[in-house]
């Protein structure tokens, strides 16, 4: 019984492309299905020929799971779906169906109105592909089908991250998709009970690195917007819609209360304030505190921070914006950045990774003269500061997660194979278990052990520790019974009740064994040496001398007669049922060996 | 502060060694077996002169790893060559490794250089030098000090017995001499080429209970008369004491460090001088604080001293709530920036700050 699975990773940075398929027990799952965001033509959508060469995806998968909204994790779903085709289940939590959609516009109308490309997704297919979906809840254990089985658990990392584990009778794998074992502002850290799956999947992208705390790249975020409003310039920060904008809004607010500082601080409008309304609903996946103080006072009612208006660009003195969308490259952010480029006393603080072509990604790379629609130059003199608050497991992270579940096997993607060494040995040193690292679009096959469990009768366990010598607990102990598999379960029974549920006659099945014994004198003499020498010997059998002149030893009987050719032989009868097979073999072989001279 | 980063640990460390390609290497001193030792690359903005501020590379990446089956107490790099040496408890030997960062991150251990074990050794202290050939000067007492070729395992050179105290740390002035330091505050000189002679050079004030000493020399600064440069030695009582090598017979200066009165704390002290900064000198070890001091205003009368900056961070740990506060366990200067320092704690906290100068009128 094997596991196998094969994925199509990304080019091993920052972002890369999730999409793993995992085939366990006969089922085949695939585990996200994410975009490259490097690549601008087909490279960017895994291949998935990969899975079947001809034969429709639907027959051959049993279910899509998406573990969260980032792009690199569900941004060819649509592709995959329509374009591809398949109509079967795509499993994600409540609120990764309720943020994909928006964000899969959004990306669409980026990459088609303002990147004028063809070959892609269109709005309706992004409606159809959205209705495969069906949304679980966090431990909830739902049937894919009658004996595929899944669960989501908690990951931290974005608002309805999920770790997802997928069973199949006893044979489980867990998927961990992105996670945080630290809770932060506004999400909580992942948690798993010891569910002991055979496999963990587990991303290993900041395996090999030692966090800066946050508190001080918070420090060092708030020093820098401070200085920059202290001196009367403005500072825009561009944010994705959902995510790190919210923490950052909190952190602010808390700041500005603190400090009693007067700038405004501003919120675009649009998409962030769809972004609140789905924090508030979606209250029970943001971690304790949060909760806690939701009672007292909405955290994501902000005090401080107000609505943003296109007129307050223009508005003289400092102030904090954050707009959207992200990486600068279209709408109000883009608006605004233009509007402040040029005076060195505003900031930008892009707060993640940016794709290449965007304005954003240039002028993180040093380009201070930027080339824009109808080829006006603008010179950026504002000051452009990078900073990442990106939550992800660290190693020690990975270990924590390992300790909490429990696998017998752990895979590790997301790495680069020769650099992991390290934590593979660590992993299997403190673990004892087996850690994988495949490498791009190589397929992994993991054996796994399943457990059948058995029932054994009283009745049946009792007489087989009865008979023989006593247990050992160092020695294991052979036992005889019939196994019935009936109605899906195990049973371990005696013969004679299997016979009877089975209504089946007996079978008596007997051997008998010759062995030649020298010995030129009466027959009952040599049976007496026989029964000497096998008292002497078995103490704890019971051997008989009966007055027929067989011997017995226990239910084996033992006769003698003499060779019909030759009068120095005598022939011994050995003969056993079937049930007593290792005591005859033995008897036997004994035998064989010979009588002691020395016998009266 | 200019500038502060907090990392944390899994497993707390007692040494911070720079390495070639401004590596930093740290390693765990946990009593069960598994302790990591760990060779990082220090984030982008740590490593350039000029700081940087908001970085997209705030974080060490661990760049190869290797696992001791005791404790690492100590940790010297072999110049020159891809290897390293560790000692640590339960005895004086000490386990030589490779690390071979291209091929794979595995440091991996090569052999190890035995010593005669007598009663109650505990450690040894190691220094390593590769003028003449990879060696490394080591030992737990004042008479069990030797040179052992690396490579071959060979003994190089004994140093001649004299008492048995315990040192507390021993360096490479030079190819030729040889710097000891006893735990009793004792100095000793000697000269490799005359294995017969252990100069005594300077005692320490008595003191009426029994303190322990541990010494800081220049770190490697070159082409200048290693014997020219101050010793510092620090004791358990927060005395410091600076001494001249070519003139033994005085206190270049003494003064007292305003420091808790010793507890548990002796295990960790710790004192080095800056290589960019003439005359200043860190403490640590006796709380989780890092004191620092500019020594050019120090005589020899013994009064306190006040420090230019004191590191507090680690006293305000993360791991909150456990009771014991941690201990600084040890620390090192940056090597291009002058007011850098590196220190770790016992809770596995690491920091990397860098201090403003105080001005002179304030």
């Amino acid at each position: 019984v094997s596991l196998v699975l094969c994925w199509c990773p990304g080019a091993g940075q920052d972002v890369g492309r999730s999409c793993i398929l995992v085939s366990i027990a006969g089922k085949n799952v695939m585990l996200d299905c994410g975009m490259h965001m490097g690549y601008n033509d087909d490279r960017r959508f895994p291949d998935f020929s990969y899975i079947t060469q001809n034969g429709r995806l639907t027959d051959f998968l049993d279910c899509v799971i998406i573990s969260h909204f980032h792009l690199d994790h569900r941004g060819a779903l649509p592709y995959f779906s329509e374009m591809v085709g398949y109509d079967g289940p795509i499993y994600m939590t409540h609120p990764t169906k309720a943020i994909c959609p928006i964000l899969l516009e959004d990306y669409r109308k980026i990459t088609v109105d303002k990147k004028g490309e063809t070959n892609f997704f269109t709005s309706q297919m992004i409606k159809d592909c959205m209705k495969k979906v069906v949304a679980v809840h966090l431990h909830q254990t739902v049937q894919v089908d009658e004996e595929l089985e899944i669960k989501a658990y908690y990951a931290g990392h974005v608002l309805g991250a999920a770790m997802f584990q997928i069973k199949v009778g006893c044979e489980s794998v867990v998927y961990t998709g992105d996670y945080n074992m630290t809770p932060d502002r506004h999400l909580g850290a992942a948690w798993i009970d010891k569910c002991r799956p055979d496999l963990l999947i587990s991303e290993s992208t900041y395996a090999t690195t030692i966090r800066d705390s946050k508190r001080c790249r918070e420090r060092d975020f708030l020093k820098k917007v401070h200085e920059t409003v202290e001196r009367g310039g403005k500072v825009l920060i561009p944010v994705f819609a959902l995510g790190r904008a919210q923490e950052l809004c909190i952190l602010l607010e808390t700041f500005w209360e603190r400090m009693n500082l007067k700038a405004p601080i501003y919120f675009s409008t649009g998409l962030t304030e769809k972004a609140n309304h789905y924090y508030k609903l979606f209250i029970t996946w943001t971690n304790q505190k949060i909760r806690k103080t939701f009672v007292q006072r909405n955290m994501f009612e902000f005090k401080h921070i107000k609505a943003f208006d296109r007129a307050f660009a223009d508005n003289p003195g400092p102030m904090v914006v954050f707009a959207t969308p992200g990486m600068l490259h279209a709408g109000q952010s883009l608006q605004i950045f233009r509007k402040w480029a040029g005076n060195e006393k505003n900031m930008v603080i892009m707060p993640g990774y940016c794709v290449q072509g965007t304005v954003g990604h240039k002028i993180l790379s040093g380009q201070r003269k930027l080339e824009m629609e109808g080829r006006q130059i603008l010179e950026v003199k504002m000051q452009v500061e990078y900073m990442s608050f990106s939550a992800h497991a660290d190693a020690k992270g990975i270990m924590q997660l390992i300790r909490q579940a429990e696998p017998r096997n752990v895979l590790l993607v997301h790495g680069e194979a020769k650099k992991m060494e390290f934590l593979k040995q660590k992993i299997e040193q403190e673990f004892h278990v087996s850690c994988y690292m495949p490498a791009n679009g190589e397929t992994t096959t993991i054996l796994t052990n399943p457990c059948i469990p058995v029932d054994i009768s009283l009745g049946l366990l009792k007489r087989e520790t009865a008979i023989g010598p006593l247990p050992d607990a160092k020695k294991p102990k052979l036992m005889h019974g019939t196994l019935l598999m009936k109605d899906n379960s195990f049973r371990l029974v005696s013969p004679e009740q299997a016979l009877k549920e089975l209504g089946l006659a007996e079978h008596q099945l007997r051997f008998t064994c010759r062995v030649h014994i020298q010995d030129p004198r009466k027959e009952h003499e040599t049976v007496l040496r026989v029964y000497n020498h096998l008292k002497g010997i078995l103490k704890d059998y019971s051997v008989q001398h009966l007055p027929d002149g067989s011997i017995t030893v226990e239910s084996i009987l033992i006769q003698a007669t003499a060779h019909s050719e030759d009068q120095g032989t005598k022939v011994l009868l050995v003969s056993w049922t079937y049930q007593d097979e290792e005591l005859g073999s033995y008897l036997t072989s004994l035998l064989k060996k010979g009588l002691p001279q020395s016998t009266p | 502060y200019r500038d502060l980063h907090t990392f944390e640990l899994q497993a707390p460390t007692r040494l911070i060694e720079w390495a070639r390609g401004n590596r930093v290497c740290v390693a765990g001193y946990g009593q069960s077996d598994g302790n990591e030792i760990l060779q990082l690359i220090p984030p982008p903005t740590l490593l350039t002169k000029e700081t940087q501020g908001l970085c997209p590379e705030r974080d060490f990446k661990v760049e190869c790893g290797g696992f001791s089956e005791r404790p690492v107490y100590s940790l010297k790099y072999v110049p020159d060559t891809s290897l390293l040496v560790t000692s640590g408890p339960p005895d004086s030997s000490l386990q030589v490794w490779q690390v071979s960062a291209e091929d794979s991150d595995v440091i991996k251990s090569v052999s190890t250089i035995a010593t005669e074990n007598g009663t109650g050794q505990s450690w040894a202290k190691i220094a390593t030098i590769s003028t003449r050939a990879p060696w490394v000067l080591h030992g737990s007492r004042l008479d069990r000090v030797q040179i052992t070729e690396v490579e071959s395992r060979k003994n190089v050179y004994t140093a001649a017995s004299r008492g048995s105290e315990e040192l507390s740390g021993l360096a490479f002035l030079d190819c030729n001499t040889l710097l000891l330091c006893c735990a009793t505050g004792l100095l000793c000189l000697a000269d490799i080429r005359q294995p017969q002679s252990l100069v005594e050079a300077m005692s320490v004030p008595s003191a009426p209970c029994s303190e322990q000493w541990c010494m800081g020399t220049r770190h490697g600064a070159q082409g200048l008369e290693p014997s020219s440069q101050p010793v510092a030695r620090v004791s358990s009582r927060g005395l410091l004491t600076l001494t001249d090598l070519r003139k033994t017979s005085e206190f270049l200066a003494l003064a007292k460090a305003r420091v808790p009165s010793p507890g548990s704390g002796v295990e960790f002290l710790c004192t080095s001088w800056a290589p960019a900064l003439e005359g200043y000198l860190a403490i640590s070890g006796f709380d989780g604080t890092v004191h620092v001091y500019d020594t050019q205003s120090w005589d020899s009368s013994g009064r306190e001293a006040e420090p230019i900056f004191i590191h507090e961070g680690h006293a305000f740990g993360e791991a909150g709530g456990s009771g014991d506060s941690p201990l600084v366990t040890v620390h090192t200067w940056h090597l291009q920036k002058p007011r850098t320092l590196f220190s770790a704690a016992s809770d596995g906290s690491v920091h990397v700050w860098d201090w403003v100068q105080p001005c002179e009128k304030c």
